[in-house]
């Protein structure tokens, strides 16, 4: 764990693979994160015929092309969630949950599958509205929180914080049982907009409001601002320039998450642009 | 290297102060905090003479942190002459934190 990578890669979709081989080409020390599956938009894809060279080709073909070419350079996929990057200034961190892993560079190829952020969600950010919960829950001791879950996880930090909270509603987002603590009052409603003052004092659902001093919104995927504190967005993509570079030093980014066309050989020639300006910036620092 | 102080002090240390007051208000069981702590301390250094950098711990200083209404930490709030002149709210990249703390010094 306390090595430092050269290039740490954000995703399994043709940006993040095409930016892990040509990483490996040149010789740098590549770390990619992401799942086996590569990526649901490519395996479910029934007929591409945009891809050069591979005319015809059905998603699920183009995946074990994929994962045929990454195996054949040893590439390993490394099966974590990275909840946080922070930008440590000649480093960056890369947190899953209480572990840490180092790079020099980073390459966010993310993609585009995270859901919009509710009306007030990012206006009270901050001022009540927060995205971990087991972070800011002493700051509510008391007080009463509401979480919107979006996976079975949420249902842990929920319980967490039931024991600090003087009342705390479950808004689950997804179907299934839920193991909550009997404290835990379950709203089956649909979220609609954070209202405040200063603070969060309700939140409105379809077909009631419910008074809150604290919203925990707790997603499957996150939007790249809230991935790596202090990255610049142009309308909801990450911006970059010609060489894929983002406004932090070091950081990069390639594929669906720096705008459109959503096209697998652009995000594919992305990734290659991407993982060579990282090259060039880890030799240019010796 | 940013001080820490308490609830007792807060009002002379930052509030009476004739500097530019960075304080980071922060928790052990905070991991942006714990990222943030060494990025605040190497500002620290930076803007020597310019800044005073302070941390207050929310859960030893609930008077401080309740007056402010610190609802998410890491929350680094700039004080000039007794009032808050800038809030920022999360981890931020030191480039980012050193320009919006050099705007008021």
């Amino acid at each position: 764990m306390n090595e430092r990578y050269d290039i740490a890669i954000v995703g399994t979709g043709p940006a993040g693979l095409s930016a892990a081989i040509n990483g490996k080409i040149r010789n740098k020390n590549v770390i990619l994160f992401g799942n086996k599956q590569l990526s649901n938009k490519l395996v479910k894809a029934p007929k591409i015929n945009n891809y050069l060279g591979y005319p015809n080709v059905t998603g699920e073909e183009l995946k074990e092309a994929f994962v045929n070419h990454i195996e054949d350079m040893e590439i390993d996929i490394v099966q974590e969630r990275i909840n946080a990057i922070y930008a440590m200034g000649d480093f960056f961190s890369l947190m899953v949950n209480d572990k840490a892993y180092e790079a020099k560079t980073v390459i966010i190829a993310t993609g585009m599958e995270f859901t919009k952020p509710l009306k007030g969600e990012e206006e009270f950010l901050g001022r009540g509205v927060g995205y971990c919960a087991t972070c800011d829950a002493p700051l509510y001791k008391g007080k009463k929180v509401t979480i919107v879950g979006y996976n079975k996880e949420a249902e842990e930090e929920a319980n967490f914080v039931s024991e600090l909270a003087s009342k705390l509603y479950y808004i689950p987002m997804y179907k299934g049982n839920y193991n909550l603590n009997t404290n835990v009052e379950i709203i089956k409603d649909r979220p609609l907009e954070i209202i405040g003052g200063s603070m969060v004092n309700k939140i409105r659902l379809n077909k009631v409001e419910l008074d809150t001093d604290g919203v925990f919104i707790l997603k499957d995927s996150i939007s790249p601002g809230q991935l790596v504190p202090g990255l610049e967005l142009e309308n909801e993509h990450i911006k970059v320039d010609r060489n894929m570079i983002t406004n932090i030093e070091g950081c990069f980014a390639a594929g669906d998450c720096t705008g459109k066309p959503y096209q697998y050989l652009k995000a594919a020639g992305e990734g290659q642009v991407a993982a060579l300006n990282a090259v060039a910036y880890i030799d240019s620092k010796k | 290297m940013a001080r820490e102080i308490k609830d007792n002090v807060f009002k002379q240390e930052v509030l009476n102060s004739d500097k530019t007051v960075v304080v980071d208000f922060w928790a052990a069981w905070c991991g942006p905090c714990r990222m943030l702590a060494p990025v605040i301390d190497e500002l620290s250094e930076e803007l020597k003479g310019k800044a005073e950098f302070v941390k207050v711990n929310v859960d030893e200083n609930p008077v401080t942190s309740n007056q402010f209404r610190v609802a998410s930490i890491p929350t680094l709030l700039v004080f000039k002459n007794g009032k808050v002149v800038e809030t920022l709210v999360g981890f931020r990249p030191k480039q980012a934190l050193k320009m919006a703390i050099e705007k008021h010094v």
